[in-house]
């Protein structure tokens, strides 16, 4: 067999795979055609990419810290853990903003991939006592204190720089 | 007394080649945003092996080797199991292309064992996302957009490393290698 023979061999052999990837993930789409209800949208580029679902928590470890203005332990899922199940690491440069809003409240707070990916700062999603998530954080001091908080998390944004 | 597969001084090749793959993936960062960029340095690491080490199963060792390494250093965001097979899967999927393409030192050959290379690290990270139902990364920035990262990186650094190849050769590193032996 030529060599040319053997290369087009595995150009076939990568585009059926492609096809077959490409195939089965239409299929899985159209099962699921829109957010989940209970779903956080998670937003790249103003697109929608996802909806982040309270059930994806038991894929991620628990995190805990105590919080300087009241001493009570706050425990919770890092935000950075959350994001890398639904977008490649790759994807993040320090400089690339998180923004965490909460419609209801009003709140939002931009934050940078560098101060999230820091496993000090304790940026962290907390399910409150009525099964709300908040944004807190141990360090980052827009966002240590219960006032800075972002209570009841309605929306993640993606913002490449 | 039977001969091994591999020698002593293959492995320990490998075993170099396996830890230079994992010490780029930590060490080396371009600016690109899009996934399977890393690809470039890893694909390039694994067909110089594979050109260095010219026996069947020499790729998957490099594969397997540096999984347990990345392992153990706690290495991918989706844990140690996806981490071990991703790794593995880069290896044995390099050398059933290479079973395919045969001659690593040609450009094409090497690229596009490049590609179905990386390209099956990515099949293993799909394929236990949707065996497990858990998200994963790559697939919320739409999959075309990863397939595409992961080809064309795969493919760069396949070349990359076959362009190494060559210029060991020229270099004389082969005829070393031979009087080592």
């Amino acid at each position: 067999m030529t060599q040319n023979k053997r290369i087009l061999i595995a150009v076939v052999i990568l585009i059926v795979i492609v096809g077959a990837v490409l195939g089965v993930d239409v299929l899985r789409r159209q099962q699921v055609t829109e957010l989940e209800p209970g779903s956080i949208p998670i937003y790249f580029e103003d697109r929608l990419a996802t909806g982040f679902k309270p059930d994806d928590l038991a894929h991620l470890e628990q995190v805990s810290f105590v919080d300087a203005e009241e001493g009570k332990t706050q425990e919770g899922w890092l935000l950075r853990d959350v994001l890398l199940l639904h977008i490649e690491r790759d994807v993040f440069r320090d400089d690339t903003s998180i923004v965490v809003s909460s419609s209801s409240r009003g709140k939002s707070v931009q934050l940078t991939w560098a101060e999230v990916d820091d496993a000090d700062n304790m940026v962290m999603l907390d399910l409150s006592g009525r099964g709300a998530l908040k944004l807190v954080s141990e360090k980052i001091e827009r966002l240590d204190v219960r006032d800075e908080w972002i209570q009841d998390v309605d929306r993640i944004e993606v913002i490449p720089q | 007394m039977k001969e091994r597969y591999f020698s002593t001084f293959q492995l320990i090749l490998l075993a170099l080649f396996a830890a230079l793959v994992v010490v780029a993936k930590i060490a080396l960062r371009t600016p690109l945003q899009m996934p399977g960029h890393s690809g470039i340095f890893w694909m390039a690491i694994v067909i110089v092996a594979a050109g260095v080490v010219p026996k069947r199963g020499a790729a998957s060792v490099v594969g397997l080797t540096s999984g347990i390494i990345a392992a153990f250093l706690g290495m991918g965001d989706f844990g140690a199991l996806n981490t071990l097979l991703s790794y593995t899967m880069v290896g044995v999927a390099t050398d059933l292309a290479l079973l395919l393409l045969r001659d690593p030192e040609n450009p094409a050959a090497g690229a596009l064992a490049g590609t179905l290379g990386h390209f099956c690290k990515f099949l293993v990270k799909w394929s236990l996302g949707a065996l497990t139902g858990a998200p994963v990364g790559f697939i919320a920035l739409g999959l075309l957009r990863a397939i595409v990262g992961y080809i064309v990186f795969g493919a760069l650094g396949g070349l990359l490393g076959a362009l190494t190849l060559k210029a060991l050769r020229k270099a004389g590193f082969f005829a070393y290698l031979a009087e080592k032996r």
